[in-house]
């Protein structure tokens, strides 16, 4: 089965899957996001715990374009212990001036205090016919668990390809993560820096 | 196809809504200020840490929440805002590495089980258990 039918089928179960929150309502989020393919200033909004809704402004260094996106996070599925979170994602966007241009995909994570782990799968549909695919995994761990409020540090692997470079990087990353704030970088020679911010009001 | 598949996932959001009340215990106690509250259960947090949440409190009922989820600040922060709204409550201490939440109310406040679940839920987390005290 091949990817697409993977994510049409999880589409379709999300029609029949109960949902479970994402965020407290009424928080807003701004995230900044910078690697060799593109930089990009995305602001979203959670009215309910179940799915933000967002702009997010893209400079696609590939294309050398300049995109704003509509865009929309929902949360298919999350799952709640006493130690530890898992979700699964689906996320979309569609350009503000051009609706075929558009991306979809789905994310996941696990997480408890210590561990991290993850993976997405986009696909991007460009208006001008080129499109491609992003996927990751990503692993972490924290060396050290602080309580509420303290600084936060995650060391993680990422491994990350993208189908339109036709490049694969596996690179170590950093997360530093401090009350609302929270900041990630990593380093590949192939890929260059991964810059990642978040701010949540 | 995709433009279709798209159009829908992007409005089914929605339509669509849940209350996941499973794997609650509908458990409420009523104690007083000891490690051990009067019906013989263990107090759900530290007699340390909450001695530092009661300084400076009086008048208050006092709920302590098990939260299940609850793995980082994001999580915490989350929690704080959304008990923050109601003016009733007068101090929040979110505990990560137990997850517990102590929340002091007025005493005029009702302390109401199904309306603090909703509230975590709504932050995304569900509770499993709370204890109510007197203080």
């Amino acid at each position: 089965m091949g990817i697409h039918k993977i994510i049409i089928l999880a589409f379709i179960l999300v029609l029949h899957t109960e949902a479970r929150p994402i965020s407290y309502s009424g928080g807003t989020t701004l995230m900044y996001q910078s690697d060799s393919m593109s930089d990009s200033v995305y602001v979203h909004y959670s009215p309910t715990y179940k799915y933000s809704i967002g702009i997010e402004n893209v400079d696609d260094k590939i294309f050398n374009k300049n995109k704003n996106y509509l865009r929309l996070t929902y949360l298919i599925n999350r799952k709640n212990t006493d130690i530890s979170q898992r979700n699964l994602y689906f996320q979309s966007g569609v350009l503000v001036d051009d609706a075929d241009g558009f991306f979809y995909g789905i994310h996941g994570d696990w997480e408890t205090r210590r561990w991290f782990s993850g993976f997405g799968y986009k696909d991007t549909n460009n208006s001008f016919g080129q499109d491609y695919t992003d996927q990751y995994i990503q692993l972490g761990v924290a060396p050290y668990v602080g309580d509420y409020g303290d600084l936060h540090t995650w060391i993680m692997i990422k491994t990350k390809k993208n189908s339109l470079t036709n490049t694969q990087s596996t690179y170590p990353e950093l997360k530093f993560f401090k009350g609302a704030a929270l900041v990630k970088f990593g380093y590949s020679d192939k890929t260059e820096w991964d810059l990642h911010f978040m701010y949540r009001f | 196809m995709k433009k279709i598949l798209l159009t829908l996932l992007l409005a089914s959001p929605l339509a669509w809504a849940e209350q996941d009340h499973a794997n609650m215990h509908d458990h409420s106690h009523e104690g007083h200020l000891h490690d051990t509250m009067v019906d013989g259960k263990n107090l759900d947090v530290s007699a340390e840490r909450f001695d530092t949440f009661m300084e400076g409190l009086a008048d208050v009922n006092v709920a302590i929440v098990s939260v299940k989820g609850m793995v980082c600040d994001f999580c915490a922060r989350g929690i704080e805002k959304t008990f923050t709204r109601d003016k009733s409550v007068q101090k929040i201490d979110v505990d990560l590495d137990n997850g517990k939440v102590m929340i002091a109310y007025s005493k005029t406040k009702e302390i109401n089980f199904k309306e603090i679940e909703k509230q975590i839920l709504s932050n995304g987390q569900n509770m499993s258990d709370l204890q109510v005290l007197e203080i």
